[in-house]
């Protein structure tokens, strides 16, 4: 074949890969502006300061206030209690257990939980937590906002985990070894010099991790179970946003469907904030070991 | 020919002044693989010594000996025995405190740590010493001075010592490496990440700095070798072929195996 | 023990060196041709060849130009090491007597124009033999310097003492010579500077020999040599003869 010949075909196959590729991603992105379009256009004209006054209670005359407190609280608790586990456990990954078989069986458990049914850690929690305490109580206590927030906190530890690992795996070796080299126990090293160099990296884990739980609603169904009134006792049912819109979607009425859009909304909207402050810090703090 | 047959130099070339290193038939394995098969030398106080030698030939392997920093790593073990003033550093009884004190090294690819320029020099110290602000504050000067550094910084000591360029990155590397006084400085290819006028500012300072430290380079840069060093060895497969006066060993080597490798002959 | 079979990674390199050696090699010849080439002319009393061979020496004199540019270039660009260090060096060295022997030839021929012009004198015959010693030296140490052989170098070096000896010898006769006649001095004084010139040819080949012995064993050649040219000695230089 001639010079020609292969150049013509490289040239039509590289235009065949084009078409392929481009056709996909604007198929995908139809979708995404799609998905954000209907959204925004319904939750915007649903959008009132009666979402943020009023409680679910009221039905369609009242809005979301339980439901964003309680979601805020019990992101906030789930947060509390998985970001320390996932750092600290990601930190023994990465600097402990690095090169071991534990290691690398722990990494694989964590993957798997990672990519687990989000359901299931709803069941889980309500099999741990809710049972016993409502046998414990006899009943007086259940369903509860801080059983959800441990139900959110599984969602998320295993993200903070893998992050962690994987930023403080980047953080190149001779840095170890230059901070050993000076006779720095490897504690100092760990917590002073290598979560240091590491930290924008994990933070952006756990910014990460929140907004993964911040929309998760079935983990919260047998956990926190929901509730019309306000409340901001961790061990009271505990309404929240994802499981607000889930019930008010099932309801027949379209005033109950608009104050859903405006919920999911105020969801897609915090998890755009999170999307932008990981950005931020990420481009700010720039680690320049390459 | 008897004068052809010059003397042919034993492994241990005698050197001039003080042995501050003394290595003697020194193995080393990891995870089973033998890297290192019985090396010996003596390594000068107050001098350059160079290892050169193609990759892979154990001259890395034997710098990061002298400080016991492959202890780090799980399965790699170092046999005989490395006399620092005349005590063994293999002894297990041999504090690694009192050794990385004793012991700087600044490695290949310029590592600050994530801290200001003043902390990256201080954090060291802290380890060993308890100094009062004061006193910490000179001593760091007078580490960034020795390094040729202070000038360039002593207007940003507060800030990350990350937005230096490479060359200042490593010299702030040498900063505080010595700013724990040591004894020996271990320099693992200081200049392979560097463009040549931050190398030749490197250099400058290693022959500034062998009035202070008994020095030793690992490079691949057999230029640089001549360059700096006072005496140099030359390693191949984990054996050491020839140690002696650098300036021996660029114009009239003995083996022909460092003819060979000096004179890009290798293969 | 010194210098190597292989071959260097970078192929170019080689046959930059093997170029050097070969235009060392090439210069040497030329500048013995030229010795050869003053005798005869000497011995054939031909004036227009004389000249021919005098300016004969300005390939010479290229060739050692173009030898140091190789070397600085080498210099520059390979930053030799060790035997080839030596090797380098060595080139620059022995170029430079290879030029002196060419100017030295050239002095030989120069001074036949002269001498043809006068009627001729017993002892030019002489003459031929020093010539004759002295190419042989450079030819010797040009194939010690091809072969590497630092041993052959040596001979020559030790050599050089049957020229000095004859020499001396010459010297004497050229002497006796100047006392019989005074007819005899213009011509015997010409005979005397390019027996000088001969004389010192063997002493650049002796140079020669000492760079080759370096550039093999990397140790300078220091034995003592005993010197044969007595005629810088006393009772020979109250007859007026300056050593240079």
């Amino acid at each position: 074949m001639s010079n020609a010949g292969i150049y013509l075909r490289r040239r039509l196959v590289n235009v065949i890969a084009l078409l392929f590729g481009g056709f996909a991603t604007v198929l995908g992105l139809i979708f995404l502006v799609w998905i954000l379009w209907v959204t925004i256009s319904n939750g915007l004209s649903a959008i009132h300061p009666r979402l943020f006054t009023k409680i679910t209670a009221y039905a369609d005359q009242g809005g979301l206030a339980n439901a964003i407190v309680g979601s805020l609280l019990m992101d906030m608790m789930a947060l509390l209690i998985c970001a320390p586990i996932g750092v600290l456990a990601g930190t023994y990954l990465a600097e402990y257990a690095n090169r071991s078989k534990l290691g690398a069986s722990i990494r694989f458990l964590n993957d798997i939980l990672l990519s687990a049914p989000s359901i299931v850690m709803g069941l889980f929690v309500y099999v741990i937590i809710v049972l016993p305490m409502s046998n414990l109580t006899h009943g007086n206590i259940s369903f509860s906002g801080f059983a959800g927030a441990v139900a959110l906190a599984l969602i998320g530890l295993p993200v903070i985990v893998r992050t962690t690992d994987e930023m403080l795996q980047l953080v190149p070796g001779t840095l170890r070894e230059a901070a050993l080299s000076l006779g720095v126990p490897q504690w100092k090293l760990t917590v002073q010099v290598l979560i240091r160099a590491a930290s924008s990296g994990i933070l952006t884990g756990v910014l990460l991790a929140l907004a993964r739980l911040a929309g998760e609603t079935a983990p919260l169904l047998f956990t926190a179970f929901g509730n019309n009134f306000m409340t901001v006792h961790p061990l009271d049912k505990m309404a929240s946003l994802p499981v607000a819109i889930y019930q008010y979607t099932n309801d027949p009425s379209p005033a109950m469907h608009s104050i859903a859009w405006a919920g999911a909304l105020l969801i897609t909207l915090f998890v755009l904030a999170l999307s932008l402050l990981t950005r931020l810090l990420f481009s700010r703090k720039k680690v320049s070991y390459e | 020919m008897n004068d052809l047959a010059a003397a042919v130099a034993a492994p241990l070339a005698s050197v001039d002044g003080r042995t501050k290193i003394k290595v003697r038939d020194v193995h080393f394995y990891y995870n089973g693989f033998h890297a290192l098969k019985g090396v010996s030398m003596d390594i000068p106080e107050k001098q350059v010594t160079a290892i050169i030698g193609p990759s892979g030939c154990g001259k890395s392997t034997l710098l990061r000996i002298f400080n016991r920093i492959y202890a780090i790593y799980p399965k790699l073990e170092a046999k005989g025995s490395i006399e620092l003033d005349g005590e063994n550093i293999l002894d297990p009884g041999y504090s690694m405190n009192r050794l990385r004190s004793k012991v700087g090294m600044v490695f290949q690819k310029p590592v600050p740590f994530p801290m200001t320029i003043f902390e990256n020099v201080a954090y060291g110290i802290r380890h060993h010493e308890k100094l009062s602000k004061s006193d910490m504050e000179s001593r760091v000067e007078q580490a960034l001075r020795s390094s040729a550094l202070w000038d360039e910084v002593k207007d940003k000591l507060k800030q990350n010592a990350l937005g230096l360029s490479g060359g200042q990155q490593q010299r702030l590397c040498i900063a505080r490496a010595i700013a724990l006084k040591p004894e020996v400085l271990l320099l693992d290819e200081p200049t392979s990440a560097l463009d040549p006028i931050a190398t030749s500012r490197i250099e400058q300072l290693v022959e500034e700095l062998k009035s202070e430290f008994t020095i030793v380079i690992v490079t691949h840069n057999m230029q640089q070798a001549a360059r700096v060093s006072d005496y140099t060895a030359f390693m191949y497969i984990g054996e050491l072929i020839e140690f002696g006066n650098t300036e021996k060993i660029f114009t009239k080597p003995d083996k022909k195996q460092t003819e060979d490798y000096i004179t890009g002959r290798f293969g | 023990m010194s210098g190597t079979d292989k071959d260097h990674i970078i192929k170019s390199y080689d046959s930059e060196l093997a170029r050097l050696t070969g235009e060392i090699v090439r210069m040497g010849e030329l500048s013995v041709t030229q010795l050869e080439a003053a005798i005869d002319v000497l011995d054939r009393r031909d004036e227009r060849a004389a000249q021919r061979v005098v300016g004969n020496d300005d390939a010479i004199d290229q060739l050692e130009q173009e030898i140091s540019h190789d070397v600085v270039r080498l210099l520059a660009l390979r930053a030799p090491m060790a035997g080839d260090l030596r090797n380098v060096f060595a080139a620059l060295r022995i170029a430079a007597d290879i030029e002196r022997i060419g100017d030295y030839a050239a002095n030989v021929a120069k001074r036949s124009i002269p001498l043809s012009m006068v009627a001729p004198v017993g002892p030019v015959g002489g003459l031929g033999y020093l010539a004759e010693l002295a190419a042989t030296g450079v030819r010797e140490v040009l194939l010690a310097y091809r072969d590497r052989d630092a041993e052959r170098a040596y001979q020559v070096w030790k050599d050089d003492v049957v020229l000095d000896e004859a020499y001396t010898g010459y010297f004497r006769q050229l002497l006796t010579y100047m006392m019989e006649d005074p007819r005899n001095i213009t011509p015997c004084t010409h005979l005397l500077f390019m027996a000088k010139n001969i004389e010192r040819i063997g002493d650049h080949a002796t140079n020669i020999a000492e760079n080759v012995w370096f550039q093999v064993t990397g140790e300078q050649l220091n034995k003592q040599r005993s010197k044969r040219d007595l005629t810088s000695s006393p009772d020979m230089s109250r007859l007026g003869d300056k050593p240079e």
